[in-house]
């Protein structure tokens, strides 16, 4: 039996992760391998800053890298250049235009300036919102899948937090894990 | 002097199996194969790693709308940037459905066809089945039964690999098995509730064509067991799930016997009237367009189900005005698939402090058959399967709330245990379900496109509806939460990719193709082992029982040629 640190420390050291992992502690500072607000192929430097913030907000670095360690929205704006249609654009580009409304109203000045405490709780209002309530906001919510899954297709992401692993070579369909 | 012994029109499933038995029988063998190569040190993706697959691996959505809408809408699950080689452009492959009808015909063009893309659940037929229509007096009997195909069943079995747990169960005989992949706990506590509570009803390990324990004669074509890697819709470089190109086409290439030619789309089957045999196919260079013929002393037909049908409905001659082999009318006719659209899913609790190591290939469980197994007592005939699994929530897409810390963390550690299962039902088969050639439309090479005219008839909804209330008990008994039941929606007929019954087999030539050998009521040298023979559909995972057939059928066509006969 393993307890739950075990298990995931185990599974990091058999993909090799754990340099990275002692790298990137809680303190680290954060890095920004896209400027937050240069634009890209498809984002506007506007839309670069903001999506960026977010994303940081919603995958933070902890232990492991976060979203912005991975260039998550690099990654979103590849996939808006190279995947959408003109269709997904248009409908992502107006999601972001609301996402900014409604997060700048929550905190009373631009969003990017707003405070580390104020962002997150306007954020997780605004996110509670569109779970729960609000069939609106199927906009953000898409927005939102698109951050988690570019940041798990990461190398970061895959091997790091998720515990990726290449090559499983068996099945163990009963692993038990014990609170820490 | 004909070209070849043998010609073998088709390089998957079935074809591959016929090619390595009449090959390894001393045959030489043709196979014609309609689409390009594949190579697996080129063309399998299975070692890419996630972030080698840039836009999460999605094909681009103009891409989709222009190539792939047919074939996108019907498995959009496995048809990504890294996957797409392995399915037809629409584009490129039209076909018609009759009007106030609706058909998924969802393919690949290449070597091994649909072998490199299918979810290798692989389960026996049983007499229950083999006997199904003669007991109800539904269209024909089959001219076979269990025994006549058991042994074929025990010898492909033990050359493809199957994983999966002896069951004793006489509806659904066990296979040769290779060591299952084990349940998980959570479906372990589904299989004690509903067997304690519907003592007719089983949860067993999914039967999938996975080596768990490689024989010599896998490892000596170069295959091994699983690494639990869940790619094998990017091929397979292990070989460790079976397809025509990681075995039965490397088996019959061993010999020496074997000759393929890709590329070349038969136009038709030249036929003999004096003789009363084929004599050649006719193929035209999908690249160059280029026409020509190769002369065989037997045919075997194994271009799927669809493909077979038409080439037969093409040939037409002076004899066979309807088509070639069709004296009685039912080629293209009894068109079957699978249907599902009967769907479950709950939540267990109890098992948030376990979770599972590696990514389990294809299924997880079976629920085999358990409707009218001792006569009719249910208000459908035939019955259903249910394939389906029990595992931890997990990785959401983060369609889950929460920001911060928590969510990103919620992605990777254990939390609550998600049981879905769906329902896999027979359909029955009906004359008046077709494919026939276009009267005016035809593709690029030239050749007619296929007209569908599919629908379900009342048994399959009355079924459907039956099995969506028999999932929910299952959940409900099985102390499962939230439970939810989408409102039933049958699949579109094709979309379960399990096309069968186009030149059924039975015992008479006036409303029959095929005799009980696979053999043209009408013309000796030819042979259809694809899905086309199938007299009815049973409810389980066709594609084994195509490969027995095929061996069964290539070994009496052998004999047949050594006796002068053919």
């Amino acid at each position: 039996m393993k307890t739950r640190r075990e298990f995931i420390q185990g599974l990091i050291l058999s993909v090799g992760g754990a340099a990275t992992l002692s790298a990137c502690g809680d303190n680290a500072p954060a890095v920004t391998a896209t400027a937050p607000h240069n634009p890209g192929r498809f984002y506007s430097g506007d839309e670069m800053a903001l999506v960026s913030r977010v994303s940081d907000l919603i995958i933070p670095r902890t232990e492991t890298p976060g979203a912005l360690d991975v260039n998550v929205a690099g990654y979103l704006d590849g996939l808006m250049s190279d995947w959408a249609s003109a269709e997904t654009q248009r409908a992502h580009r107006a999601a972001l235009a609301r996402l900014r409304a409604d997060l700048d109203s929550a905190v009373g000045v631009p969003f990017e300036r707003a405070a580390q405490d104020a962002a997150e709780e306007a954020l997780a209002e605004l996110d509670a919102r569109a779970f729960e309530i609000d069939q609106s906001m199927d906009g953000y919510r898409r927005f939102k899948g698109w951050i988690t899954q570019a940041y798990f297709a990461t190398e970061g992401g895959a091997v790091q937090e998720l515990k990726w692993v290449a090559l499983p070579g068996r099945w163990d369909p009963s692993v038990d894990i014990t609170p820490a | 002097m004909a070209d070849f012994d043998a010609i073998v029109v088709g390089s998957g499933m079935s074809g591959g199996m016929s090619a390595k038995e009449l090959t390894e029988r001393g045959l030489k063998v043709l196979v014609l194969e309609r689409g390009p190569e594949i190579i697996p040190e080129r063309d399998y993706t299975d070692n890419l790693t996630p972030w080698e697959k840039p836009n999460l691996d999605s094909v681009a959505q103009d891409e989709i709308a222009e190539h792939y809408p047919r074939q996108y809408g019907g498995v959009a699950y496995a048809i990504k940037e890294s996957t797409k080689h392995f399915w037809v452009k629409d584009s490129e492959h039209p076909y018609e459905e009759a009007e106030g009808t609706t058909y998924d015909w969802l393919r690949g063009y290449h070597t091994a066809g649909r072998s490199i893309m299918w979810s290798r659940q692989t389960y026996r037929l049983s007499d229950l089945d083999f006997g199904a229509n003669a007991r109800e007096g539904h269209a024909i009997d089959w001219p076979i039964r269990y025994a006549d195909i058991e042994p074929w069943y025990n010898k492909v079995e033990t050359f493809v690999g199957i994983s999966g747990s002896a069951e004793g169960l006489p509806h659904l005989p066990d296979s040769v098995f290779q060591p299952a992949f084990e349940l998980t706990d959570a479906e372990k506590a589904l299989k004690a509730s509903v067997e304690s509570s519907f003592p007719e009803r089983n949860v067993i390990p999914a039967r999938i064509a996975h080596l768990t324990d490689a024989t010599e004669e896998q490892k000596s074509l170069g295959r091994s067991n699983c690494q639990v890697r869940n790619h094998c819709h990017q091929g397979c470089s292990f070989k460790a799930y079976f397809s025509s190109l990681n075995a039965t086409l490397p088996a019959a290439e061993r010999t020496g016997n074997l000759t393929m030619v890709h590329n070349a789309i038969v136009e038709s089957i030249e036929y003999d009237a004096a003789s009363n045999r084929v004599s050649g196919v006719r193929v035209i260079d999908a690249e160059t367009n280029e026409k020509r013929t190769y002369t065989a002393k037997v045919i075997f037909l194994n271009a799927s189900t669809i493909a077979s049908a038409m080439i037969l409905l093409q040939s037409k001659s002076e004899t066979f005005p309807n088509g070639l082999a069709n004296h009685s009318d039912q080629v293209g006719r009894n068109l079957m698939d699978h249907v599902s659209g009967a769907n479950a899913t709950g939540y267990l609790s109890g098992f948030d402090n376990k979770t599972t190591f590696g990514r389990r290939p294809s299924g997880g469980i079976y629920i085999p058959r358990y409707a009218n197994l001792n006569g009719q007592d249910k208000p459908y005939r035939r019955g259903f399967g249910f394939q389906g699994g029990a595992t931890s929530v997990g990785n959401a897409g983060g369609q889950i709330p929460g920001i911060g810390r928590a969510f990103k963390e919620a992605h990777r550690l254990p939390s609550a245990w998600r049981i879905g299962i769906g329902a896999f039902g027979e359909q029955l088969s009906n004359p008046d379900n077709r494919v026939t050639l276009h009267p005016s439309k035809r593709d690029k090479w030239g050749n007619p496109l296929a007209l569908f005219n599919v629908k379900y008839g009342e048994n399959e909804y009355k079924m459907l509806e039956e099995a969506s209330k028999d999932a929910v008990a299952m959940l409900e008994a099985a102390g499962c939460t939230q439970i939810t039941a989408t409102p039933v929606n049958l699949t579109k007929p094709g979309n379960r990719i399990h096309e069968m019954g186009s030149a059924r087999m039975g015992r008479d030539r006036e409303t029959s193709v095929l005799n009980g050998w696979c053999q043209a009521h009408d013309v000796p040298n030819l042979f259809i082992t694809d899905g086309s023979f199938m007299t009815s559909a049973a409810c389980q995972n066709p594609s084994l029982t195509y490969m027995a057939f095929s061996a069964r059928a290539a070994n009496y066509a052998a004999d047949l040629i050594e006796q002068g006969v053919i």
